[in-house]
Parts: structure tokens; C-alpha cells; sequence
């Protein structure tokens, strides 16, 4: 039972911190050099590190889809099939682990030490907001960059969904291509990206929290380093699962009955 | 075998295995139901129908998800905790001193380490497995209306035996890698607070990158199976 209340607790006061940072954000704006300072930084660190995941990823998805449709002599749809799966659904969610572990761990990391140093009380006290000053900033630039990069990892996710059905499958890049819009759709492609903007922001919303909110010295850093990821990895799957949900449910909407 | 420390050993895997369950239960439950759903779509779209479904979303899960999830869900947890405590040793010269006494220290520390990790990380695989094919057995009764029945039969045609018994290798893989990058990152630790921070951090991003890479060499190995 404690770890339940605990847990709504954190749900809350995370949630509470989002609305004023959302506040503070329309209220009194940041400078905008600090984020694109920010955007800029998270960008460069982890632009390597998230197109291989893509990269990596897609090939899984190629291999998998490979293996599961070559008994049904379908090879020729896989360039939809595979670009579809990895845009929709397997190639966010891994990306943004990933992202989970680098961008949000480092956040964290560097707001964290900043609290427990008392850097945060230190600009209090010179009449700063630091909200305005130091978490805004982070957390829109995290969330630009971070869609952003999540954008370009599932590009280079194609790009390795197609070298592997190349060396694979033996299916022609063009022959490829060709087939990703019999069944990557507008829609899909714009659920792909929604999903990225939506991690973007849980993404940034948890791991500013949890730096901002760090106690009990060089320990508290750690601490609040691995809770941030875990509890960003759970609220991950929960949203895409809710941003699964809602997609379909606006589809049939669309659709009609 | 005797210069494995038992004790620590199975402290460790009490921590790898018991203190990452609920976590990776829960997250694995919501990745079963978004598969399910995306799955039911894409087959619509291709071949009309969705009866196909359950099997195919089984073997991703099977081939996958499962062991993929978990892996990086404990890379994130174990992982970290691992490099921030090898790290936290290093900057306050307790493994000099481990060396003084004339302590082999990746005897003493990685191995329990390790050894704990495969272990932990097969059956967490295992479970992880079996709680998303449950999960997603309800998700398709409930929301495509397919029965558990017509679920594990669809299930039969395509999962074999052999696919769980690959997870689990996949789940020993991961699972080595876990410790040896976090130990890594940890005895080349920076002095200072910042070391320990940047050392979790890098051993994290490190670990996680080398996971999806060894998924896509193992799903192409096992592929010639």
C-alpha cells in the first residue's frame, strides 16, 4: 500500500511541477539564446547515439519481418510492412529508452548537482526565478531536440530496414521504397511523430523533476538518476499505449462507423 | 567455482531479479497491448483481416519485445546502480585497498556481478515473456474478440519451442553485458562526484546501444536456425 501512495504522490507532485513550468513558461519567458543553447547541446551529445539506435532498430524490424512473411511468399510488402511497424510502434519506443538513458540520466545528473551544491538556492537568492532561469530552458530544449532527434532516428531506422532487406532478404532498395506507400500511410506517419513529440515531453518533464527535486547530497544525484530512468521508461510504455489508444480511436472516428 | 562469493552473489540477484520484477511486469504489459493493437492494424491493412493476429504478435513478442524490454529496463536500473556503487569504490580508493590486501577486485566484485546478472536477466526474460503473451491473450479476447482458445491455437501454428528457448539466450546475453559495461565504466571512474555521475551515465548509454546492436547479431544468427 505505501508504495502505492508513493507512487500516486510522485504522479502528482510530477504533474503539479509540469503545470508550473508550463506557467512559468508562458508567464515569463526564458531567454530564447538559453534555448537554443540547450537545444543545441542535447542535439550534438546524443545525434550519434540515437541514429544508430534507429539505424539498429530498423534492421531488426527488417530481419523479424523477413522471417515472418517469406513463409507466405509476401517478401514484397515488406518494405511497407517493416516501415510501417518500426514507424508506428517498436522504433519510438526504443529510441526514446535510449534517449531515456542519455538525455534524461544527464539532465538529471546536471540538475541534481546543482541543487544539492545549493546552486539553485544560490540563484533564489540573487532575485532570479530559477524555473525561469535554469529548468525552462532544459526542458524545452529537451523536448525540441528530442523530437527532433527522435525524427531522425526513425529516418535512419528506413535507411536500415532497407539495407538489411537488401542483404537479407534480397529485396532491391527501390523495390523497397517502392512499397512503403502501399501501406505507410499520412496518418501513420503523423502518429509515428506524434508519439515522438509526446516522449519528448514526458521525457523532459521527468527528468527536470527529478533533478530539480534531488536531495541528500552525491548519493541523492545517483538516486535521482536511476529513478529517473525507470520511472521515464514507465511512463513511456503507458503513453504509448495511450497514444496507441487514441490514434485508433480517432481513426474510427475519421473512418466512420 | 569456489572463488565465486555465494553469498554476494545471491544478494545481487536478489536485487537484479526482485528488485526489477514489478517494473519489468509492468512495463512489458503495456508493450503487449500497444503490439497487439498495431499488429491487428497492419494485418487489416495488408490481407483484410486481423485472424492472423495473435500469432504473429506472439512470435514478436517471443523473438523481441520480451527480451529486448527487459534488457533495457535493467540497464537502466542494475546497470546504473552497478556503475554508480563500482564507481562510488573507486573514487574512495576502496578498491586500491581491495588490491592492497591482496584482492583480486574483479574476482571480488564483477564476478558475483556477473554470474547474478545472466541468471536474473534469463528468468526476468522468461517471465517478461510469459506475462506479455498473457497480456496480450486478454488484450485480444477483450478488444479484437478472440477467445484465449483461438489465441494459444493461432499461437501454435507459428511459436515454437525453440523461440522460447532462444529469449532466453538473447536474456543470458543481455544480461552479461549489463555488468561488464557498468563494472567498465565503474573502475575507470574520474575522481569526484561528477565522475560517478558521468560514469553512470555513459555506462547506461554504452550498455543500452550495445543491447539493441548484439539483438539485431543474435535475431540475424538465429535467423539460420
Amino acid at each position: 500500500m505505501n508504495h502505492l501512495a508513493h507512487a500516486i504522490d510522485e504522479i502528482g507532485r510530477t504533474t503539479m511541477f509540469f503545470a508550473a513550468l508550463l506557467k512559468t513558461m508562458f508567464r515569463r519567458p526564458s531567454r530564447f539564446g538559453d534555448v537554443v543553447d540547450q537545444t543545441w547541446n542535447v542535439t550534438l551529445q546524443s545525434l550519434p547515439t540515437t541514429a544508430m539506435a534507429g539505424f539498429f532498430v530498423g534492421a531488426i524490424m527488417a530481419v523479424q519481418f523477413t522471417m515472418q512473411m517469406r513463409d507466405f511468399g509476401a517478401l514484397g510488402y515488406l518494405g511497407g510492412l517493416a516501415t510501417s511497424g518500426t514507424l508506428r510502434e517498436v522504433g519510438p519506443l526504443l529510441i526514446a529508452f535510449m534517449l531515456s538513458g542519455k538525455v534524461g540520466a544527464y539532465t538529471s545528473a546536471e540538475l541534481g548537482t546543482m541543487r544539492v551544491t545549493e546552486q539553485i538556492d544560490a540563484v533564489r537568492c540573487l532575485g532570479a526565478d530559477p524555473l525561469q532561469e535554469l529548468i525552462v530552458p532544459r526542458f524545452l530544449g529537451i523536448v525540441i531536440s528530442s523530437s527532433l532527434l527522435l525524427g531522425a532516428g526513425l529516418l535512419m531506422s528506413v535507411l536500415g530496414g532497407m539495407t538489411l532487406g537488401h542483404l537479407f532478404a534480397h529485396v532491391s532498395p527501390e523495390e523497397y521504397v517502392r512499397h512503403i506507400p502501399t501501406i505507410l500511410t499520412w496518418p501513420s506517419i503523423l502518429i509515428g511523430f506524434a508519439k515522438c513529440a509526446v516522449f519528448a515531453v514526458v521525457l523532459a518533464t521527468i527528468c527536470t523533476y527529478r533533478g530539480y527535486s534531488a536531495t541528500g547530497g552525491a548519493k541523492g544525484v545517483g538516486r535521482a538518476v536511476v529513478t529517473t530512468a525507470v520511472s521515464t521508461m514507465m511512463c513511456l510504455v503507458v503513453m504509448d499505449w495511450v497514444t496507441s489508444y487514441l490514434a485508433e480511436a480517432v481513426m474510427t472516428l475519421a473512418r466512420g462507423p | 567455482m569456489k572463488s565465486l562469493r555465494w553469498k554476494e552473489t545471491l544478494q545481487q540477484l536478489f536485487f537484479v531479479a526482485n528488485g526489477s520484477g514489478f517494473i519489468v511486469v509492468f512495463c512489458v504489459c503495456f508493450a503487449a497491448m500497444v503490439t497487439i493493437l498495431e499488429a491487428s492494424f497492419h494485418m487489416k491493412m495488408v490481407i483484410q483481416n486481423d485472424s492472423m493476429v495473435p500469432g504473429f504478435a506472439a512470435l514478436l513478442i517471443l523473438k523481441e519485445l520480451g527480451a529486448v524490454v527487459t534488457a533495457l529496463l535493467l540497464t537502466s536500473r542494475v546497470g546504473a546502480g552497478i556503475a554508480a556503487e563500482v564507481g562510488l569504490m573507486k573514487v574512495t580508493e576502496q578498491i586500491d585497498a581491495l588490491r592492497m590486501l591482496g584482492i583480486e577486485p574483479v574476482r571480488y566484485l564483477v564476478l558475483p556481478r556477473l554470474v547474478a546478472c545472466v541468471i536474473g536477466a534469463v528468468l526476468l526474460t522468461l517471465i517478461a515473456n510469459m506475462v506479455c503473451l498473457i497480456c496480450a491473450m486478454l488484450v485480444s479476447d477483450l478488444m479484437l474478440g478472440y477467445s484465449p482458445a483461438m489465441f494459444l491455437s493461432s499461437m501454435r501454428i507459428f511459436v515454437k519451442f525453440q523461440d522460447l528457448l532462444l529469449a532466453a539466450v538473447k536474456g543470458a546475453f543481455f544480461g552479461a553485458v549489463i555488468p561488464l559495461v557498468a563494472c567498465h565504466f565503474g573502475f575507470r571512474c574520474r575522481p569526484g562526484a561528477e565522475g560517478v555521475g558521468s560514469a553512470t551515465t555513459q555506462s547506461v548509454v554504452v550498455a543500452s546501444i550495445l543491447i539493441i546492436v548484439l539483438d539485431f547479431v543474435l535475431s540475424y544468427t538465429f535467423s539460420y536456425l
